[in-house]
């Protein structure tokens, strides 16, 4: 049986890869991750997002949106939300117990970097949260 | 079994109209008559009335509310 998928499903596939392919080096080569690199992420996934948003809108001729497509926006956001949350406490909670085992020492230096990368790794895993979570919603009708 | 249910498809049947007419008359996507057809999504109030009058029948006729259905 062929898949229908809606205007607001394909924009959701197209950031879910657009998310992967950007954000999958930060996780998968962590060693070599610098504030330039993050930056560059953070301008990559904006640039794709609008080309591949442009591209979708383009070659789809009903862009309508209804109730439905905000509720489960709505739900996708509070995924998104509880994931960031839960992902600022693991975090913090993990440099707390490192600095505290003595295998990093938090600085004055370290600690403003140490907390951008929990805080841009929590923003990346509940932006996939949130998309993910929509994704599902859609499948399963609500 | 879902508390609301619908005899949308057959009333559409009845009056030969796709899925697609009934979503663009209402102003929902065909997902969305999709999900409401297989009693997976229970609509607004306002998007229910707006069925009903596009089928041209009593918001009842249309939807039934079960007490004993799972919400």
């Amino acid at each position: 049986m062929a898949i229908s998928l809606s205007y607001r499903e394909k924009t959701l596939y197209a950031s879910l890869a657009a998310e992967l392919i950007v954000y999958g080096p930060y996780f998968f080569l962590h060693q070599q991750n610098s504030l330039n690199k993050v930056a560059g992420m953070i301008f990559s996934i904006i640039v794709l997002q609008i080309v591949v948003q442009m591209a979708i809108a383009i070659f789809t001729r009903n862009r309508i949106t209804d109730e439905r497509d905000h509720l489960i926006e709505l739900q996708g956001y509070r995924a998104g939300y509880f994931a960031v949350t839960t992902m600022m406490v693991i975090g913090l909670g993990a440099l707390w117990i490192h600095a505290a085992l003595g295998q990093i020492h938090l600085d004055s230096r370290m600690m403003g970097l140490h907390f951008l990368s929990v805080f841009f790794g929590a923003l990346v895993i509940s932006d996939i949260t949130k998309t993910v979570t929509q994704l599902v919603a859609y499948r399963r009708a609500l | 079994m879902a508390a609301i249910r619908n005899r949308i498809r057959e009333l559409r049947a009845l009056r030969e109209i796709t899925q697609q007419e009934l979503a663009d008359r209402v102003g929902v996507t065909r997902q969305t008559v999709i999900a409401i057809e297989q009693d997976k999504y229970s609509p607004s109030l306002e998007t229910a009335f707006k069925v009903a009058l596009v089928l041209g029948v009593p918001l009842e006729e249309c939807f039934q509310y079960d007490p004993r259905g799972k919400r």
